[in-house]
């Protein structure tokens, strides 16, 4: 005798109760006690396929400001335009906060999916549940530590940009496997005419007569979707704005104000966090250019006072998604790698005053190192870098992430 | 494939993924989401369901998703969790008046969009004269 037929026998309301609460795998989304007229294959195609484009360019924005922060010797990054990586960063952060109502609503709406009853029959279900745990884990994962590392909250102990990065790829695969599995379906269901039965017709489903569009109480179908489009829509207007000066006004939900910080300015780190408060403005300071060179060098501040100076506009754009243009002056890096007589071909790490910083030492390929707008800036917009944007130098160069335009710089080491 | 570079980068690089605790979170988040979230929400459907008169349930329903979404979103800003690191640049408004404001607009516009949708049109009102 199988278990149900002694569940049935022995404890008729927890059978009852189990199959009222659980589906069945192969029925449609919308039976037993999931009874919405929003669970629908058609509604959950266009929910997956807005998902598939957002994870999609958030792994590809996000894989170039990895390749930014962790370069590759065989693939330099672009110099221009100079506005590139704030370009992607700010797509990367809009589009993964667009995403958080998208997946919210995806994932109710395939809910009943999960208590199905058998939950596997053969091994590929087995494969498909596995795909699916990567995906949904990693979807929750990615969007949540996103949005938490944006609002500067970290309620854990792992690197998030290691973790991020690493889970990425675990959400990318598992989102592959669940495209391979659904395509017939999805693409079916894009496809075909939503059916939308009249009240006349009186279609029958697994849980009882299917609800024609418009003919219930509550959200429709497109209501759903236009509720869901506009949650996304709103939370990008109310934060986009901290990277895009068009909507500045509108960004009240920003992590960051533009227009706010010393200099007008936000930062991300400050001196005293830094903890270079007093390193920074000793009178003792020094600028050391070693490594691969003729004549090392260690400058005073009015040594490097002697240097000519330049202007550059260049934008600071932060992982987090904030960015904004400033005008910058300093040394040309190039300049100083000549008098120290550095090769031509010479990249170099630039190093800061601050320690046990991930982001103490950054590279500078043999591009940048040359570039005319890569600078050791001394001011911004006119007037002394403040302690909190870097005085008494700053690498600043044009399509880097912020967190590579080392502040409190203090040695270069050619390569 | 690409799952497993993932996990090779996770183990790869150990001392900064943690993987034990990235696995925590990683399934913590599945867990939370699919044997807590999911069901409070079914459940305030139900009670939706009983509670609000059939003609205005669309609206109700489409306030509470967006300023749902729009809560969900800010709770760090509004718990302030960034204060710690002493950035004065960092989460600089009353996230919480804020909130608030957008989600008091957001239902001003349902309600303006339900009031729209539900009067009766001019045709049946000269119809019924």
């Amino acid at each position: 005798m199988s278990a149900v037929s002694v569940l049935e026998q022995r404890a008729p309301r927890i059978n009852k109760a189990l199959h009222h609460y659980t589906t069945d795998p192969d029925l449609p989304l919308g039976q037993h006690a999931y009874q919405s007229p929003l669970r629908d294959e058609r509604l959950a195609a266009w929910l997956g396929a807005a998902l598939g484009i957002l994870f999609t360019v958030c792994f590809l924005t996000g894989l170039f400001d990895h390749i930014q922060q962790h370069p590759l010797t065989w693939l330099p990054v672009p110099r221009r335009p100079l506005w590139l990586f704030r370009v992607t960063q700010g797509v990367h952060v809009a589009c993964g906060i667009a995403l958080m109502p998208v997946l919210i609503a995806k994932l109710w709406l395939v809910w009943p999916r999960l208590v199905s009853l058998p939950p596997f029959r053969k091994v590929a279900d087995v494969v498909e549940r596995v795909g699916l745990f990567a995906l949904v884990g990693g979807g929750i994962f990615m969007v949540f530590t996103g949005i938490a590392n944006i609002a500067q909250w970290y309620p854990w102990r792992f690197s998030f940009e290691a973790s991020h990065y690493a889970v990425a790829w675990i959400t990318m695969g598992g989102l592959i496997a669940h495209l391979g599995a659904k395509w017939t379906i999805t693409r079916r269901s894009l496809r075909r005419r939503s059916r939308r039965p009249g009240l006349a017709e009186a279609a029958v489903g697994a849980g009882g007569p299917l609800v024609a569009e418009g003919q219930h109480d509550g959200l429709t179908r497109r209501g759903f979707l236009v509720t869901v489009g506009s949650a996304s829509g709103i939370l990008t207007l109310t934060t986009v704005g901290q990277t895009l000066r068009l909507f500045r006004r509108l960004a009240v939900l920003a992590p960051r104000a533009p227009g706010s910080g010393p200099q007008g300015h936000p930062v991300n780190r400050s001196a005293a966090n830094a903890g270079v408060l007093a390193s920074s403005a000793s009178p003792d300071y020094r600028l050391t250019v070693a490594g691969r060179v003729l004549t090392p060098l260690s400058l005073s501040l009015d040594d490097l006072a002697s240097f000519p100076s330049h202007e550059a506009t260049l934008p600071i754009a932060c992982v987090e998604g904030w960015s904004y243009t400033a005008r910058w002056r300093g040394i040309r890096l190039r300049d100083l790698l000549h008098a120290a007589g550095a090769p031509a071909d010479a990249a170099v790490h630039v190093i800061s005053l601050e320690q046990h910083s991930p982001y103490s030492v950054s590279y500078v390929n043999h591009f940048q190192a040359h570039d005319i707008d890569t600078l050791l800036a001394t001011h911004l917009d006119g007037k002394v870098l403040d302690p909190d944007h870097g005085y008494p130098l700053r690498l600043i160069g044009p399509d880097r992430p912020g967190v590579t335009q080392t502040k409190w710089v203090t040695s270069v080491v050619v390569l | 494939m690409v799952i497993f570079w993932g996990l090779r980068d996770l183990l790869h690089h150990h001392i900064d993924t943690r993987p034990p605790e990235t696995a925590r979170f990683f399934v913590a988040g599945a867990v939370i989401n699919d044997g807590f979230f999911i069901p409070v929400v079914l459940l305030l459907g139900i009670a939706l369901a009983r509670v609000v008169p059939g003609r205005w349930r669309a609206y109700v329903q489409a306030g509470l998703i967006i300023a749902g979404c729009l809560a969900l979103f800010t709770y760090p800003e509004v718990r302030d969790y960034a204060h710690i690191l002493h950035n004065p640049t960092s989460l600089p408004y009353n996230y919480t008046e804020h909130l608030l404001a957008v989600i008091l607009v957001v239902w001003i516009g349902i309600a303006a969009l339900a009031v729209v949708r539900t009067r009766p049109s001019r045709a049946k009102r000269r119809g019924g004269r």
